[in-house]
């Protein structure tokens, strides 16, 4: 299937809209949300691209974080607040939900039926799947932190 | 007031700087940011308002802060009781040090607008609602189908409204988790027995989403990385199990509703 721009801006909105409602969570101030909203589009968007041109996901994902924690050091620096408050609701909609229940389900199936190899092939490779997005979300988001030596404001 | 450099304050006069410093570091700590800025912005509140030197100690439970001016210490410590994740609260408190740093406000100012800054909280039927069309948007990134992700999202504004209450009357955050996901679970479950949606399987997987340790996992991370390693163990531990505690609940849901997902 080719990537278009409609699906691009599809996965886009999809993601913005998980951005938000975690910024409400964490009560982002008011006019922070929309940078949020903003920053989980970009970074979902270049991921779903990126993988989409047959790079491994966990590579995307830390490309993608990066850039988003990047994105957010720049706005920190405009609107006076720290960078954490757009990057972390901006990131959220990478988390890897998916691997992550599937390996709870391997896990849960493991103890009610047994041990199978299956079961256990499944559990293995989505466990260390989602362990490496979060690896590579948070090694992203800290990035900035890593290189620049100063406070960022 | 607040003039630049270090000043000579009378002891009364320290103490009230030090206490401010104190309130600082405290409505950082409890509202969810992270060692370094913690530090960062108490240290430099501190130097605006005059003190020669600030010297913070911090650790999950406690905050401990010496003052110093004029060859005189003033130490003080803390019970550092979370308040909860609130990134207003943070903001806040970090433009009134930028502020106070560039000298556009006085040392009363900043005293009276520290006391001020209360919690922002977002409507409760807002979150739901939009904590529901979330958690449908996730499964529709997994690739639900339309009805799945609807399943979803009405299990999961359900449940955030239980996670809200529950939190509401204080409960234990980890039971809180736990009885959170039962109910996700055991909504989004529903949709098996009653044939409602073709994945079933991520409507179960996103209307769980919600319980996301997001802040304290990476701020953890970001504190062992930056040198923070005890606030950072301490931080990865409570979002494990905070994890830990939602799995406990998704398990419960699913052994005794005795839902089948796996063929």
């Amino acid at each position: 299937m080719d990537l278009n721009i409609v699906m691009v801006l599809q996965d886009m909105v999809l993601a913005a809209i998980p951005a938000v409602g975690f910024a409400l969570l964490f009560n982002v101030p008011k006019h922070s949300l929309g940078y949020c909203a903003m920053g989980g589009a970009i970074g979902h968007g270049l991921r779903f691209v990126l993988t989409h041109e047959g790079m491994r996901i966990e590579w995307a994902t830390l490309i993608a974080a990066t850039l988003v924690s990047f994105i957010g050091v720049y706005w920190a620096r405009r609107l006076l607040a720290h960078p954490k408050v757009f990057t972390v609701a901006a990131i959220i909609p990478m988390i890897p939900g998916k691997p992550a229940f599937t390996a709870m389900l391997a896990l849960f199936e493991i103890s009610r039926s047994g041990f199978s190899t299956d079961l256990q092939a499944t559990l293995t490779t989505n466990f260390l799947q989602m362990s490496f997005i979060v690896a590579a979300l948070a090694l992203g988001l800290a990035m900035p932190g890593l290189i620049y030596r100063k406070p960022i404001i | 007031m607040t003039g630049g450099g270090a000043q000579d304050f009378t002891e009364p006069e320290q103490r009230k700087l030090t206490r401010l410093c104190m309130q600082t570091a405290q409505l950082l700590m409890q509202h969810g940011a992270e060692s370094a800025l913690v530090e960062n912005v108490t240290v430099r509140m501190g130097e605006a308002l005059g003190l020669e030197k600030i010297q913070l100690g911090i650790t999950a439970n406690a905050l401990s802060l010496t003052t110093l001016t004029d060859e005189h210490c003033i130490t003080t410590v803390r019970r550092n009781i979370d308040g909860g994740i609130n990134m207003h609260v943070v903001t806040e408190v970090q433009r009134l040090m930028l502020r106070a740093e560039r000298r556009e406000i006085t040392l009363g100012q900043v005293e009276r607008q520290l006391n001020e800054i209360k919690p922002l909280h977002y409507n409760k039927w807002l979150l739901c609602v939009m904590i529901g069309l979330s958690c449908a948007s996730f499964a529709r990134l997994m690739g639900a189908d339309w009805t799945s992700c609807a399943v979803a999202g009405v299990a999961s504004a359900l449940s955030m409204l239980v996670r809200l209450t529950l939190s509401i009357w204080h409960f234990n955050p980890m039971l809180n988790f736990t009885i959170t996901a039962f109910v996700a679970t055991s909504l989004a479950g529903l949709s098996v027995p009653l044939a409602i949606g073709e994945q079933p399987r991520m409507a179960m997987a996103a209307s769980v989403l919600l319980l996301i340790p997001g802040y304290p996992l990476i701020n953890a991370v970001s504190d062992m990385l930056k040198g923070y390693a005890n606030t950072g163990l301490s931080r990865w531990i409570v979002a494990l199990l905070l994890v830990l505690a939602a799995s406990v609940g998704i398990f419960m849901a699913l052994s005794l509703w005795k839902i089948k997902l796996w063929i």
